[in-house]
């Protein structure tokens, strides 16, 4: 009987800890619900490009072609990573929109970002105050969303895509 | 290079842990010299932590860390908090807390040399394991690699000086339950006299102490920070921090009643490995990002395994060595129907069905979403139903437990208690029949107000009134209990006595509160170093035709694009009027008053609370 009591923490500890393992291993993270987003219409936004702030972008813009858009900045290293992607991208789909939005970045930094590492995006929107990202539902940087011709975002993917990324995730739905 | 020098010194602090560890099995060691190793490895420890509060301090932003939580605008006691205001730097905060505790043990002295050496082996274990920690899945000393003149700031939730010393002192409340937890399996080990007992009272009422505060300051934040009105949310981490503080309660009241009893002893070490269990778990909640709550930090899987690795690794050793090395039972409890032991025995039984109620409610969500793939949340209702009703026959108990005699049912002088209770009774009856009734307002009040006049009575019924330290030693119990009771009023008062009044107000129009006229003055909006604010100025005229003026608005901080609301607070004795200014609307600003009876007991009552731990410790 005695011997009852004193095993009971160590099984609540087992009970709690598989659960909590479990819990972990499905991926599951109360801070990132899966994507609302997905099958949904692109966010209403409008942004001015980085190089001529009267040049503006709108969602309407985009609709009748599939766009890539694909969210960076000058401080973040995994957009530094993946940029040669998006070259590759361009060579291979050259039908394909390419929407850039500069994330919280001076535009003096991000111009001479994409000047040393070159631009390969159809538009460049400004996104300094975060407030499209926002509406994106944009975690953290860098971020990559494909919206089909009807404006429907299709596919999300979070950090910096890779070649297996392109080829076994992006690819097919292009 | 301070990231150099932070990184450096830790690895080789953990090193050393590693060696002392190692040197229970192999080399072995003196005493002065192991003590001399513990000593120097807690300083490299701390080296390593300063580096890193350096690299904050002087805006190095080639450190990673730095670069993501800092900002050169920031004031420099934010710079200085920034340290701990992140979830690498508030880990390495965490390691160095358990250092500074190994390093004052490790000069604690009339105890045996064997018993204080496995002692500190068990903290050179978890000083290891911790360490890895934070190499390997959260170094804050990692190098930026792109060339940045600033950083991403500070959010700015946290820009506030009372959170900048919350962590620090909850963690030291946490933290410390790791020496107890050390003394006790040490204790399982040797199974030595019971001279470890008086050792781990001291260092429990230390954890004790400071995880009052902590929580405390934490309550006292969200009070006045998170713009709610309330200071007490039962969010997920608020009830990880309240799990070891209950159960810290019941670990002390043990050590401070056991006189030998063998059933006792075992209990104390059940809770005492409890409460650091109840810590790290508590780490691994809000560390995984597992729940969610104010405090969510950058979640990442693959810490939340490695650490909840270490919450099954120490709990299990914990709980593993209790069941193979459980003391010898020989004597048995001397349980009469009331007198001191049996009054423990029902208050730790309650104290700790409270806390496995609220580790129910807190995981509760986590094996649901396990099971069904629902998610749900598990708020204020079920704890209030909850706990609160479980606590109340242990505060009933509470206001009379010091005065019980150890081996008979009689309670000395127990007429006056009984006239008091019917005086006070009747009191609180009337009170609450000619204003508004409410049941939980009529509980909390008379169990507050009884528990003061029961502890005032037995002070001065039981002994001589004299003004001395000693005397103050002698009725610090019922001093501790007095600070109960009044929180428990405060808390009472606050939360169901709360009124709250609804504007919409033109700068410049008049509003009453209270049956007091108040000006909404005018709207400000001026430019700080780090963010714009914007005011609500509101002129109140108290009594004696004094005017206050009370600044209610939000913060702006541009770095990071957040808003934060900031309450004005106008502080009474007896009330807290507690505004909030809203949105703007067709040209007329939205504005919240809340009156909130007696917050001010909650704090005062703490205070005695802590005031006594203070003193208990000093206590032999």
């Amino acid at each position: 009987m005695n011997r009852i009591f004193i095993l009971t923490p160590l099984i609540v500890l087992l009970i709690i800890c598989i659960f909590s393992l479990v819990y972990l291993l499905s991926g599951k993270d109360p801070n990132k619900p899966p994507s609302a987003l997905l099958n949904k219409d692109v966010p209403i936004f409008e942004s001015s490009s980085l190089y001529n702030a009267k040049d503006i972008i709108k969602t309407k813009d985009i609709k009748n072609k599939k766009t890539l858009i694909n969210f960076f900045a000058s401080w973040c290293s995994p957009c530094k990573i993946e940029h040669p992607l998006f070259f590759e991208i361009r060579k291979k789909y050259p039908e394909l929109y390419l929407l850039g939005f500069n994330h919280k970045d001076p535009i003096s930094d991000a111009k001479k970002y994409l000047k040393d590492d070159g631009n390969p995006y159809d538009f460049v929107g400004v996104d300094s105050d975060g407030l499209i990202a926002l509406e994106f539902g944009v975690f953290g940087l860098p971020e990559t969303y494909l919206v089909n011709e009807d404006g429907k975002i299709i596919y999300k993917f979070m950090g910096p895509i890779t070649m297996d990324v392109l080829k076994n995730e992006i690819e097919p739905l292009l | 290079m301070s990231s150099s020098v932070g990184f450096l010194s830790l690895v080789f602090a953990i090193g050393i842990n590693f060696y002392l560890f190692l040197s229970r099995y192999i080399f072995k060691f003196q005493k002065q010299k192991f003590n001399l190793f513990i000593r120097f490895s807690s300083i490299l420890t701390l080296l390593s932590f300063f580096s890193l509060m350096y690299a904050y301090v002087v805006s190095d932003f080639s450190n990673y860390n730095v670069f993501q939580n800092s900002h050169s605008n920031k004031p420099l006691i934010y710079k200085i908090s920034g340290t701990w205001g992140n979830h690498e730097g508030s880990m390495l905060l965490w390691l160095s807390i358990l250092s500074i505790f190994s390093f004052f043990f490790s000069f604690t002295k009339n105890i045996e040399d064997n018993f204080q050496k496995l002692t500190l082996i068990i903290q050179a274990f978890l000083h290891i394991l911790f360490g890895l920690f934070i190499v390997f899945t959260s170094n804050p000393f990692l190098v930026n690699s792109i060339l940045v003149n600033e950083g991403l700031g500070l959010n700015p939730i946290l820009q506030d000086p009372g959170l900048a010393v919350h962590p620090p002192i909850l963690y030291a409340g946490y933290v410390g339950y790791s020496i107890v937890f050390s003394i006790a399996i040490a204790g399982l080990f040797q199974n030595t006299d019971d001279e470890w007992l008086y050792v781990a009272k001291k260092w429990s009422l230390i954890s004790w102490t400071f995880l009052t505060g902590g929580i405390a300051l934490g309550s006292y934040w969200a009070y006045y920070e998170l713009g709610w009105g309330g200071w007490w949310f039962w969010d997920p981490v608020e009830n990880i921090s309240l799990m070891p503080w209950i159960s810290g309660l019941a670990l002390v009241h043990s050590l401070m009643m056991v006189r030998g009893e063998q059933a006792i002893k075992k209990w104390i070490v059940f809770l005492s490995i409890l409460c650091f269990s109840l810590s790290v778990f508590g780490t691994f909640l809000v560390r995984s990002g597992i729940l969610t709550s104010v405090h969510s930090f950058a979640a990442d899987a693959s810490r939340g395994i490695f650490i909840l690795l270490i919450f099954f690794i120490v709990t299990g050793f914990g709980f593993l060595v209790f069941l193979l090395k459980e003391p010898k039972k020989s004597n048995t409890l001397n349980l009469l129907f009331i007198n001191k032991v049996s009054a423990l025995v029902i208050n730790n039984i309650l104290m700790i069905i409270a806390t496995l109620t609220i580790l129910l409610g807190t995981i509760y969500p986590i094996i649901i979403e396990v099971l069904y793939n629902k998610r749900i949340s598990v708020g204020g209702p079920y704890f209030n139903a909850t706990v609160i009703p479980i606590m109340i026959p242990g505060f009933l108990l509470m206001s009379i437990a010091p005065i019980l005699s150890w081996q008979t049912n009689k309670i000395n002088n127990s007429k006056k208690y009984v006239v008091a209770f019917i005086i006070l009774s009747v009191l609180v009856i009337l009170q609450s029949y000619f204003l508004d009734f409410n049941t939980w307002g009529f509980v909390g009040l008379l169990l507050g107000f009884w528990i003061i006049l029961a502890s005032i009575i037995a002070i001065f019924s039981s002994y001589k009134f004299k003004i001395n330290i000693n005397f103050f030693k002698i009725i610090n119990p019922h001093i501790a209990h007095i600070g109960v009771g009044i929180a428990i009023i405060g808390i009472t008062c606050s939360s169901v006595f709360q009124n709250e009044l609804d504007f919409n107000l033109n700068e410049g129009d008049k509003f009453n509160v209270n049956g007091k006229t108040v000006l909404f003055e005018k709207i400000e909006t001026t430019n700080e170093i780090n963010f714009q604010s914007l005011r609500g100025k509101f002129l109140f005229d108290t009594e004696k035709n004094q005017s206050k003026e009370i600044e209610a608005g939000k913060n702006y901080y541009p770095v990071s694009k957040m808003i934060t609301s900031e309450a004005g607070i106008l502080h009474q004795w007896n009330k807290d009027i507690y505004f909030i200014l809203g949105e703007q609307k067709n040209n007329e600003w939205f504005v919240k008053v809340l009156i909130n009876p007696f917050v001010s007991f909650i704090w005062l009552g703490v205070i005695i609370m802590m005031y006594s731990g203070l003193i208990a410790i000093s206590r032999r």
